[in-house]
């Protein structure tokens, strides 16, 4: 057990747990949070009143309706099939472009809806640390779109996820080895008897469970033969374990020997004592800090597997301790481009973001939701930035604080988003036949273009917060005030003495007879403008 | 002449007259002006240096339409509606020849200037754009690597370097940048490679920003190291035992540094050269004009997409290399006239070739094994490489007769002098077109 801190905490320290916990908030929600005390405070975050589900997902998101869905494609794959006999080559295959094109635009739609829901679900929530860990599993159990290729999938996945999100890391394993877009996205599908697939085999040990030098390459050869025959019914979204396609012989991982499946091996896993540290570790990386001390990871480790690997005792350790609020772990973390985007809307009162802006942001910014650069997941901390993302953070909250009158959109890439350009989403499958690519997804045509056009329009209204509430009339005169309570909004600690001079100095050079809005704009974008406010 | 040092030092202080440049700032480029002394650091720092532009063609580049194999029997076999005859092509030898859509490229073919490397790829091709462009981009075909090739060459042959020694016109980072210590920069274009003000008294604001976005010099020293000399970010980023802030501050001033700049070249450089208005003219008219405003820049990474051509192939795919052909016309005409043109050695690469057979839409699939170009004065025209068979085939592709890391090793070594082993992990047989 990490040394607990006392019940009595400051109220920087309140903003530093809604940071981490969550994505931060503005000073009323700040000010709540403080008044419950620490203890109260931490049990707040783990047992959230708002239920899953409060915040509907999509309709087509839904398992019977996406169910519902595939089968439908699958029939007009079929029909389109049986149109197409009789026709030359070129004729049926201009068919077949047809009734895929469909499926395509609608695709293309649901993924970009999958999005937005998300980040607005991480935006709007009452049950922020719920959402947080939903990130964590996301990052952990890395899967991306442009594999996947099924938005229904992703979003299933994502609901396990955040139904699993304080709730047990061993069940969520066992789970995540049938989830329909892991299996898709580590080839578990075609993981066969004959041939088995390592891929799954050798990410559950390595990344996602015991981490490199704690198995070795045989566990993961025979490991890989237990994890054959789980087999994804594509029209249905559901897994099933087909006893003809699993390698019933005997298998020896970590010295056990036994008919073991993929159940069993997970099981053997969580016996080794390491699958307790490397996740305790990464907990404490994610919402303290970075390279935690070995006796506070050891007593993570210990408290977890006691606790039988669920995961609320973990964090409500973590959120309880003492070396949580140190002064070297607050204030000292480089916020994830998500992180920057979901708090410095909440820190202007905004309940929404402009509507496709966002998206091309965490484009630029280096974190696409359901797109994680591969199986590892991203790279945190320090990897975030670089000379051009910085500017474009910079420029992001100019555009956010300023409105689309002032300051200049960002300019949607067309060399790697699917939302702007399907040629780089088309992956084909090695099968050569066009069959092969009825699930083939994100194809570039005139209808995206215009949906990329309607979102671009619609970020071109974008006014701005209102500033008649977040700085009442009253606080503009005041310019020291003023001055600490926006430091206070946006960086909930005090002010280092010479930015606040600085600022004060710009809000005494700025401020004619009246504060403006224009002028609050142009206060805040500064105060935006530095690289302490990219860290939380 | 001008130092570099005082060149940065005037950037600084042109930025923002009235302030004095802090004392650590001053003391840094004091050190690099002492690192710089040393001939080695001199040699890959300097203006006068050695300049690779990478060009991606993204999508997949057909290279059995790019490089001709007309004398095959087995090419129109397989291409009955796409396969180019002998009068469609510029002949190159009396197996194949250039596409006629890459008139110019065939004139710098016959004076020596451009080389052809056939059946490029590596073992175990992996057919998906992503995996594929990443494994070109890290040059490891295992796809583990977080760092990028030229993100490696920065890191191991550029110490003291400042970040623009790698630029790449584009609107994310290429993977091949990924670097511990220096990532170079990316930008989509110099107006908005900056802070924007938008807003009142832009002189004022902007004095306000460059005043929050250096380091404090009265209160943090800089970490060991840290410094524009080891400039920022990279994948797994940063100098080891740098704070958090110190490291950020550390990118806020190369960001302002290098975005200075930059602009200032981009106002103060227009090119002689006309170039047209495709997007990839645009990048190199700014690559050329980067060179001609005497960036210190190792490295240019520009792109240029729409090659995946599965359907309707034919007309698409030779205006993409038509623009290829007429914006790399541009940048030549545009290094000559500065008088740059035997510093500048253009690579092309693209994550792979396609199907040999045509697929059912007029159209080719991915596939594996191409061609890529290497272009320059200083490069030894010629086909290098052995043409793959078209009869004996992997799955229905090329089998690959060139590893692109020779590629690599070889401008690695014989362009930018210097040893590719620790950037490509291994050592790779290297070709002769670098003479």
């Amino acid at each position: 057990m990490l040394p607990q801190a006392p019940d009595s905490w400051t109220i920087f320290e309140a903003a530093h747990l809604l940071n981490r916990a969550g994505f931060g908030g503005n000073p009323d929600e700040i000010k709540a949070l403080h008044a419950l005390g620490r203890s109260k405070a931490v049990d707040s975050l783990l047992n959230p009143t708002e239920p899953i589900g409060a915040i509907p997902m999509p309709a087509w998101a839904n398992r019977e309706q996406a169910i519902e869905d595939m089968r439908e494609r699958g029939k007009q794959f079929i029909e389109t099939q049986r149109a197409t006999q009789g026709m030359s080559a070129a004729e049926a295959e201009k068919t077949r472009q047809q009734s895929f094109k469909t499926a395509q635009i609608e695709n293309r739609q649901h993924g970009i809806e999958g999005q937005g829901w998300w980040f607005r679900a991480m935006l709007t929530t009452k049950a922020p640390l719920r959402e947080k860990m939903t990130l964590f599993w996301h990052d952990h159990f890395a899967s991306s779109i442009q594999k996947v290729k099924l938005p229904p999938l992703m979003m299933l996945q994502n609901d396990l996820f955040r139904r699993h999100a304080l709730g047990n890391f061993r069940a969520l394993t066992h789970e995540i080895a049938k989830d329909p877009a892991m299996m898709l996205y580590l080839d578990t599908q075609t993981s066969k008897k004959d041939q088995p697939n390592e891929n799954f085999a050798r990410e559950v040990m390595e990344l996602f469970t015991l981490g490199e030098g704690h198995y070795t390459e045989q566990d993961i050869h025979e490991a890989a033969r237990a994890f054959t025959g789980y087999q994804l019914n594509r029209m249905q979204g559901s897994v099933f374990h087909n006893r003809f396609q699993w390698d019933d012989g005997d298998k020896t991982v970590f010295g056990k020997t036994g008919k073991f499946d993929g159940d069993d091996v997970i099981n053997l896993i969580f016996d080794q004592p390491q699958a307790a540290k490397l996740m305790a570790g990464k907990l404490w990386e994610y919402f303290a800090a970075e390279d935690p001390p070995t006796a506070a990871v050891e007593a993570l480790a210990n408290s977890f597997r006691e606790a039988k690997y669920e995961i609320a005792p973990l964090l409500r350790e973590i959120f309880l301790s003492k070396e949580f609020y140190a002064p070297d772990v607050m204030r000292n973390q480089v916020k994830s481009p998500i992180q920057f985007l979901v708090q410095l809307l909440k820190q202007l009162d905004l309940q929404e973001a402009p509507q496709g802006y966002t998206l091309v942001a965490q484009q630029q910014l280096g974190q696409v939701l359901f797109m994680p650069p591969n199986v590892a997941g991203w790279d945190w901390g320090k990897a975030w930035i670089n000379t051009s993302t910085l500017l474009t953070r910079y420029n992001v909250a100019g555009f956010i604080t300023k409105g689309a009158q002032e300051a200049p959109g960002l300019v949607a890439s067309n060399d790697d988003m699917m939302m702007q350009d399907g040629e780089m989403m088309d992956e084909s499958a090695p099968n050569p036949a066009p069959s092969g690519q009825q699930f083939q997804l994100f194809r570039k045509n005139a209808s995206d273009e215009q949906m990329a056009n309607g979102r671009a329009a619609a970020a071109r209204f974008w006014k701005g917060p209102d500033y008649d509430k977040v700085v009442p009339r009253e606080l503009r005169n005041r310019h020291e005030d003023l001055i600490d309570t926006l430091g206070f909004r946006f960086f909930q600690a005090p002010l280092p003495e010479a930015h606040r001079k600085r600022f004060l100095a710009f809000a005494e050079e700025k401020a004619g007879v009246i504060f403006t809005n224009h002028e609050i704009a142009e206060l805040i974008h500064l105060m935006l403008s530095t690289p302490d406010y990219q860290l939380c | 002449m001008k130092t570099r040092r005082d060149f940065l030092r005037s950037t600084l202080l042109g930025a923002s007259a009235s302030w004095t440049v802090p004392m650590f700032v001053d003391q840094t480029f004091a050190q690099l002006h002492n690192t710089s002394k040393d001939l080695a650091v001199q040699g890959v720092t300097g203006k006068d240096g050695p300049i690779l532009v990478v060009v991606q063609l993204a999508g997949g580049n057909d290279g059995l339409n790019t490089l001709v194999p007309f004398g095959d029997d087995a090419y129109h076999k397989a291409r009955p509606r796409l396969a180019k005859s002998e009068k469609d092509i510029i002949k190159l030898s009396d197996y194949c020849g250039l596409n006629s859509a890459m008139p110019w490229l065939g004139s710098q073919f016959k004076e020596g200037d451009l080389s052809i490397i056939q059946g490029v790829g590596y073992p175990n091709p992996n057919r998906s754009h992503f995996v594929s462009t990443s494994i070109w981009e890290t040059a490891d075909p295992s796809n583990h690597s977080n760092t990028g090739w030229l993100g490696r060459y920065f890191d191991n042959a550029c110490p003291g370097a400042d970040p623009t020694v790698g630029i790449s016109f584009n609107k994310t980072q290429p993977e091949s940048f990924g670097a511990i210590n220096n990532p170079g920069i990316c930008l989509s274009s110099p107006e908005l490679y900056r802070w924007i003000h938008s807003g009142g008294d832009k002189v004022m604001a902007e004095e306000f920003f460059d005043d929050l976005n250096r380091p404090d010099g009265e209160n943090d020293a800089p970490a060991e190291g840290g410094s524009i000399a080891m400039p920022a970010g990279g994948k797994t980023g940063g100098v080891k035992g740098e704070s958090n802030l110190a490291f950020l501050e550390r990118v806020a001033l190369d960001a302002r540094v290098s975005s200075a700049k930059i602009l200032e070249i981009a106002a103060k450089h227009k090119s002689k050269a006309e170039y047209d208005g495709s997007p990839l003219s645009r990048s190199l008219n700014l690559v050329g004009r980067m060179i001609a405003g005497g960036l210190p820049t190792r490295v240019f990474y520009v792109s240029h997409g729409g090659f995946d051509t599965h359907n309707n192939q034919d007309g698409t795919h030779e205006r993409l290399l038509q623009q290829l052909d007429a914006s790399l016309k541009s940048f030549m005409a545009d290094l000559k006239e500065q008088g740059n043109a035997d510093r500048v050695v253009v690579m092309t690469f693209s994550e792979f070739g396609r199907r040999v057979n045509e697929n059912a839409s007029g159209g080719t699939d991915h596939g594996q094994g191409s061609c890529l170009f290497v272009l320059g004065q200083p490069v030894k025209g010629g086909l290098a490489g052995k043409h793959p068979s078209l009869t004996d085939l992997s799955q229905g592709d090329l089998k690959f007769t060139t590893d692109f890391r020779g590629i690599y090793a070889t401008v690695l070594e014989n362009w930018l002098k210097t040893p590719s082993k620790p950037i490509l992990k291994g050592n790779f047989e290297k070709l002769g077109f670098m003479g």
